[in-house]
């Protein structure tokens, strides 16, 4: 095990050039198609410090979406149809002060609007009636749950976090959530450790079987996604000494099936103070769009970001290893 | 070498071939194969060849077979109730055994 420092897996530049060798026998370079997905991260503050966390997201930071990148992001909803999808991600994007503002824009606009909400954030203070505002709203809401038994979603997102996440997901349910009435609510599993998330319909079904026969808990889809090697994961690799085994797993594991269907083909990540990148891990890396792309939501220019090259490097491993991994769960 | 056994030898399994190249290839014809999914789904399988491994007391499969769980969306719970069903059933192997005594002291006891 090699001792990387956290900060050099935060250098743009490929660590060791793995997922450059893996792509050089499909052409070589990654590019977007067309872009219908607007995924903004309002900021980085969240009431939990999950242990996987790639935003390294916890509730003493204070990075939090201005007004004016806000306003600029609902602008380019508005001048932009082809956008079909804002996604609004965080830290817990709920505990922004325009939240909600913010995603009723995006409804009043006619777009799918997806909330990444970690389920706990509803016992926060002013947070109890976010069931009934994203049912009011239209919201598709897309929440965490490691895995359906509670010692392993207690070990990855802290004590008491599986009792809050059941009682939460009742209260969607009593919303009208998860029961194929139009309210959508999807669940996203990632493992608790370091190794590859199962097959996405195996783990759906058992979860589907263990949440409904304990607690009458119903939702829609359940997606799957691998664990990125940046962060807080990859200072948890580094840290019990996993790091070179886990990238060696997720490079032996690479499957060219997934190339098509990769996210950052179709998608743009807005970071909190208004910059663009290809998803939301190269914002956490600091890994902004090519050079010849716009490089904030205040010169987005959808022509310019289509068909753009995609700044890659060893983490993109983590979305082509196995059955593949997106904000949308498994791709291959 | 340091130990009888190492973590790390799991990966060089393949290198057993340059002994006997062709019993090599057909176990391996062999073996994976009966890992694949068939009436029995691949976790089905895993599990089996984790409690096999336990019950074998195999270092490396249990190694491996514990990897393999994981990835098949099993947590230590589940594989701890696999150890039990092969931990009792080789303590009702021992058990059951008795019966040849029992049977032996019939046959020449008065």
């Amino acid at each position: 095990m090699s001792a990387i420092p956290l900060r050099v897996l935060n250098d743009p530049a490929p660590a060791s050039g793995r997922f450059s060798r893996r792509l050089s026998r499909y052409g070589g370079e990654l590019r977007t198609a067309s872009v219908t997905t607007l995924q903004v991260n309002v900021g980085k503050k969240c009431n939990q410090a999950c242990r996987h966390c790639h935003v390294d997201a916890g509730p003493q930071r204070t990075e939090v979406m201005p007004d004016d990148v806000m306003d600029a992001c609902i602008q380019v909803l508005t001048r932009q149809p082809s956008l079909e999808t804002l996604d609004i991600t965080g830290g817990a994007p709920e505990l922004h002060p325009r939240f909600r503002q913010f995603a009723s824009a995006g409804r009043a606009l006619g777009r799918n609007v997806i909330v990444r909400h970690n389920l706990t954030v509803q016992f926060e203070p002013g947070q109890q009636d976010l069931p009934e505002f994203f049912a009011a709203s239209g919201c598709e809401v897309v929440s965490s749950l490691p895995h359906y038994t509670e010692d392993a979603t207690d070990r990855q997102r802290g004590r008491g976090v599986y009792d809050k996440s059941i009682a939460a997901l009742r209260r969607l349910n009593a919303a009208g959530y998860g029961k194929g009435d139009g309210l959508v609510l999807n669940l996203i599993s990632n493992p608790v450790g370091a190794f590859l998330p199962p097959r996405q319909e195996d783990l759906e079904r058992d979860t589907r079987a263990y949440l409904g026969d304990r607690y009458g808990i119903v939702f829609d889809r359940l997606f799957t996604i691998t664990n990125m090697p940046i962060e807080r994961f990859a200072g948890w690799l580094q840290r019990s000494g996993r790091y070179d085994d886990y990238m060696e797993r997720l490079d032996t594991a690479f499957n060219a099936a997934t190339l098509p269907s990769l996210m950052c083909r179709n998608l743009i990540s807005v970071s909190w103070d208004g910059r663009l990148f290809d998803c939301d891990f190269n914002q956490m890396l600091e890994l902004g769009v090519e050079d010849s792309a716009p490089s904030t939501i205040f010169e987005f220019d959808l022509a310019q970001l289509a068909g753009r090259l995609v700044r890659t490097a060893d983490h993109c491993l983590g979305c082509t290893a196995g059955a593949g991994s997106s904000c949308g769960g498994s791709i291959a | 070498m340091s130990a009888y056994f190492d973590d790390k030898d799991l990966a060089h399994f393949g290198d057993l071939k340059d002994h006997a190249p062709e019993l090599w290839e057909r176990f391996m014809q062999y073996y994976g194969p009966a890992f694949e999914p068939g009436l029995l789904s691949k976790r089905e399988k895993v599990l089996i060849g984790f409690a096999v491994a336990q019950s074998s007391q195999c270092p490396y499969c249990i190694d491996s077979f514990t990897q393999q769980a994981l990835e098949q969306g099993l947590t230590m719970k589940h594989l701890g109730e696999a150890m039990h069903c092969a931990a009792s059933l080789r303590a009702g192997i021992t058990l059951a055994h008795g019966l040849v005594a029992h049977n032996i002291d019939k046959k020449v006891s008065m």
